[in-house]
């Protein structure tokens, strides 16, 4: 459970960047995190709600956290076929390799943040 | 209005762990960043390796625990120089903490800093924190299955040393089995089997150590 940490250093980021811009209050936030980026939306969920009854001065007392999942992806490296692996372990359905490399799924990203 | 950042979250982490990984690199260090689950003995191998290597190199460590100093006092009762991150809660090390203890090592007259990281297989191996190598530790106790079941742990070190191997015949684990979970999620990756209690099996991760610092002090 390390949501905690990580919507911290979320939090951290958007206030900076905010206040570079002179941006006063934040009303929504917009998070891209991947099936196998090992942060689990509901935690994350959790930990923004946490936050915001922090009354951080630069965080508008109804922001929202909007989480955009990113699906898992592979690609076998004999066929080049690309596939949504089980898990990490990216075994191609065709050749039976496990050596899959995976393409998509472990991103997470602060997409955007709205603001007045 | 809306400010498109597309910020990775982990960017700030990363541009740390690359300001420590300079300079670590301009005192020619080896930093070994050792993670495993709580007990698989990452204290008790620092200390036999400690024992075995510290005529040949000067040694320091980072200790990272939730609480209290007893790791960094073990290592310090063999005359090796330690300094203690209590996370206070915190389940990994990050490459800010380690960049704030940083100033108490004259990494000019270390060769080789050990890192052991928060007791914990999940996400200690998302954070860098600029060290030169990573291993992860596995204890027989923990059982076969633990490769599989915690890849990421796996994919992201490049050595695994299974420990306490003296108690094998008690406890059903094949070191064959790890080997092969291994190759399917790391090919890249080595295993060393060994028991720190013992010293069985130890001269090979010496062995390791000793390459992987003659790799590093070339550079």
């Amino acid at each position: 459970m390390h949501e905690m940490a990580l919507m911290g250093e979320i939090i951290r980021l958007i206030e900076s960047d905010a206040k570079e811009r002179e941006i006063k209050k934040v009303e929504k936030v917009e998070l891209v995190v991947g099936d196998l980026s090992n942060a689990l939306p509901d935690a994350l969920q959790m930990a923004f709600e946490f936050y915001k009854l922090q009354e951080l001065d630069f965080l508008d007392s109804n922001v929202t956290l909007l989480i955009i999942r990113e699906k898992a992806k592979a690609k076998c490296i004999s066929c080049d076929l690309e596939y949504e692996p089980d898990f990490r372990i990216a075994i191609c359905p065709i050749c039976d390799a496990p050596s899959g490399k995976l393409i998509a799924g472990e991103s997470f990203a602060i997409k955007s943040y709205t603001g007045i | 209005m809306e400010i498109r950042l597309n910020q990775d979250v982990y960017s700030h982490n990363n541009s740390l762990a690359n300001q420590n990984r300079e300079e670590f690199q301009r005192s020619h260090t080896l930093v070994i960043n050792i993670m495993s689950s709580p007990g698989a003995g990452k204290t008790t191998l620092l200390e036999k390796t400690i024992q075995s290597l510290s005529k040949e190199y000067r040694i320091a460590v980072i200790e990272g625990d939730l609480a209290t100093q007893k790791d960094a006092d073990r290592i310090r009762s063999l005359g090796a120089y330690a300094v203690q991150i209590n996370t206070n809660g915190g389940c990994h090390l990050d490459a800010k903490m380690v960049e704030k203890v940083l100033p108490e090592f004259d990494l000019e007259k270390i060769d080789i800093l050990f890192i052991e990281n928060v007791g914990n297989l999940v996400c200690p191996s998302k954070f860098d924190l600029g060290e030169t190598h990573r291993i992860a530790v596995l204890s027989v106790p923990e059982g076969n299955d633990k490769i599989l079941k915690y890849p990421v742990m796996f994919q992201k070190t490049e050595l695994v040393v299974v420990n306490k191997t003296d108690l094998t015949p008690y406890l059903e684990f094949s070191i064959e089995q790890a080997i092969e979970d291994l190759k399917v999620i790391n090919p890249e990756s080595r295993l060393i089997p060994l028991s720190a209690k013992t010293n069985e099996g130890m001269e090979e991760w010496l062995q390791w150590v000793r390459s992987v610092y003659q790799k590093c002090s070339k550079q």
